[in-house]
């Protein structure tokens, strides 16, 4: 009779010997499996691994991002601009509606699916914890997002370069708009996420997150124009920024010096205010989606 | 449109997959938003400050948003986990089964979307503009729902291609290039609302808006019904 789960000594591995084939590899532990599952993750944010149709969105989108900065790098190179009409960081800005939508519609495949098709126990049948599984979700739709946001400007950069723009400037930009793009990453991975695992039906989860990516944006921005040109106040605008993921990015970017114009400009004691709430967010969606995964993986 | 071709059940099917449980608050959440934020706007400033809500946000995300939301929901769930099959394994006409689910969505459509926009342009006083504002998101939200319908009914991921129709197709490039109003349903609207009130925008020809206005509802409800006619289950990867 063959011992049907023992390991070895010291060994959690999960590989049960059954007594038809021995496994004589590497039994790797629970940091082979969060690997994995990311890597996994990373790909079916982007539709690889999946059917064709799932990757007509997010290419689409990326294409749709990536056209404006092949664009400028074009009148870039033909006129012989001394400087790009648009920063790395702005341009990210410019094309939130894109990055939103990408979001909006990646994260139910990440959040979603797998607990309205309950194959989440499968996955938490396995040594990884439901907390893990949360965060490494979490963590493939920030890097999904990241690259969303840094594979144009990447591309604006190497225009840059092929256009001989001072190097350094340059360089220096292209790092402070990466450091927000992850900052912006985790905060609309943490939304988005948070949103998808929720509501459950694609639709809802979807408008969700538009609601609260895009929605709330345009609500932001509308008020602080108001407040700014009508009322001529100038605390309700920057206090208002502190309500929507992209205008928390936005206004440190602003204070940063990073390219980015808000209607009124975010100083002294408002950038730590700004960027206490925006790590409070993620901190937020985080423990959000841990009690979420927990609460379903304890059914 | 016929009225026979109702069925009065499916119709009370499609509400009840509208406003089930949390779905109801995420629907109800877009009228209490606008209103809230023109009341607030309105109590805060002089002038007619609050108004510019309306045309930046209300009429073309809010009005869009809640067309997407009712069209997808009556027909998206059942073509998403299959279900769509019992329906249409029963003999009803497909062309009803799409009327009806439409006549849902547009109800939820105008009572969600364009009645706040309503309600919201009267708190922002002249009465004679919030009536053209009305009837343009009377107009572009029939429109949008019969469009949205068919695309659900073509499409699982029809929430994100109405999206980027609104978004990108009508907002990014609308703004960028103005021959776009003439391929527009919100400009159609606006076009319809012009001829109440001159402080809506002018974008095209008033007979152009009223026929494309038409044809698109009408199509995108006949094409609905065609999809379903010839459906077939497929599964997802």
């Amino acid at each position: 009779m063959p011992d049907l789960s023992a390991p070895g000594p010291g060994r959690s591995g999960v590989i049960h010997d059954l007594g038809y084939r021995h496994f004589d590899g590497v039994r790797e532990g629970s940091g082979a499996i969060a690997r994995t599952l990311f890597t996994t993750g990373l790909r079916h944010a982007y539709g690889l691994g999946r059917s064709g149709k799932s990757k007509v969105m997010p290419f689409l989108l990326l294409a749709m991002s990536l056209l404006p900065a092949t664009i400028v790098v074009g009148v870039v190179v033909l006129t012989g601009l001394a400087d790009l009409p648009v920063s790395y960081a702005d341009y990210t800005n410019q094309t939130q509606l894109l990055v939103s939508l990408f979001a909006a519609a990646q994260a139910p495949v990440l959040f979603s699916r797998d607990l309205r098709h309950r194959s989440i126990v499968l996955y938490l049948a396995r040594p990884l914890s439901s907390h893990v599984f949360a965060l490494v979700r979490w963590l493939s739709l920030t890097v999904a997002i990241l690259l969303f946001t840094a594979i144009p400007t990447t591309v604006l950069y190497a225009g840059a370069m092929l256009a001989g723009l001072d190097k350094s400037d340059q360089t220096t930009d292209l790092l402070k708009a990466l450091v927000l793009q992850v900052l912006l990453a985790m905060l609309v991975a943490g939304v988005s996420g948070l949103i998808s695992s929720i509501s459950l039906r694609r639709g809802f989860a979807v408008v969700g997150s538009v609601m609260a990516l895009i929605v709330l944006t345009g609500i932001v921005t509308v008020v602080q124009n108001i407040a700014w040109y009508e009322a001529d106040s100038e605390t309700v605008p920057v206090a208002v920024g502190l309500l929507s993921p992209w205008s928390l990015v936005n206004g440190l970017a602003n204070s940063w010096d990073a390219g980015v114009d808000t209607v009124v400009p975010v100083d002294g004691a408002w950038v730590p205010a700004y960027a206490i709430i925006a790590v409070l967010l993620v901190a937020g969606c985080l423990l959000g989606l841990v009690a979420r995964f927990q609460k379903v993986g304890s059914r | 449109m016929n009225a026979g071709m109702m069925n009065a059940t499916i119709a009370k099917l499609a509400l009840q997959a509208l406003l089930g449980r949390r779905r109801f608050y995420l629907l109800l959440a877009f009228p209490v938003l606008l209103i809230g934020l023109v009341v607030l706007i309105t109590a805060l400033t002089d002038g007619d400050a609050a108004y510019g809500v309306l045309p930046n946000l209300g009429f073309p995300l809010v009005l869009p948003l809640v067309a997407i939301l009712a069209a997808s929901s009556v027909l998206g769930p059942e073509v998403d986990d299959g279900s769509i099959v019992y329906l249409l394994s029963k003999p009803v006409n497909r062309y009803g089964v799409a009327i009806s689910k439409w006549v849902v969505a547009l109800a939820a459509t105008l009572v969600a979307g364009a009645l706040p926009i309503l309600v919201a342009a009267l708190i922002t006083g002249d009465s004679t503009r919030a009536v053209a504002l009305f009837v343009a998101a009377a107009v572009a939200g029939t429109a949008y729902s019969a469009l949205f319908l068919a695309i659900s009914a073509v499409t699982r991921h029809a929430v994100i291609a109405s999206l980027m129709f609104v978004l990108i197709w009508e907002g990014l490039l609308g703004n960028l290039f103005s021959g776009i109003a003439w391929l527009s349903i919100g400009q159609w609207g606006l076009r319809i609302g012009h001829a109440i009130s001159d402080e809506l925008p002018d974008p095209a020809s008033l007979p152009y808006a009223v026929v494309a206005s038409l044809v698109v509802t009408v199509v995108g409800v006949w094409f609905a019904g065609d999809r379903l006619r010839s459906f077939s289950l497929r599964g997802e990867a």
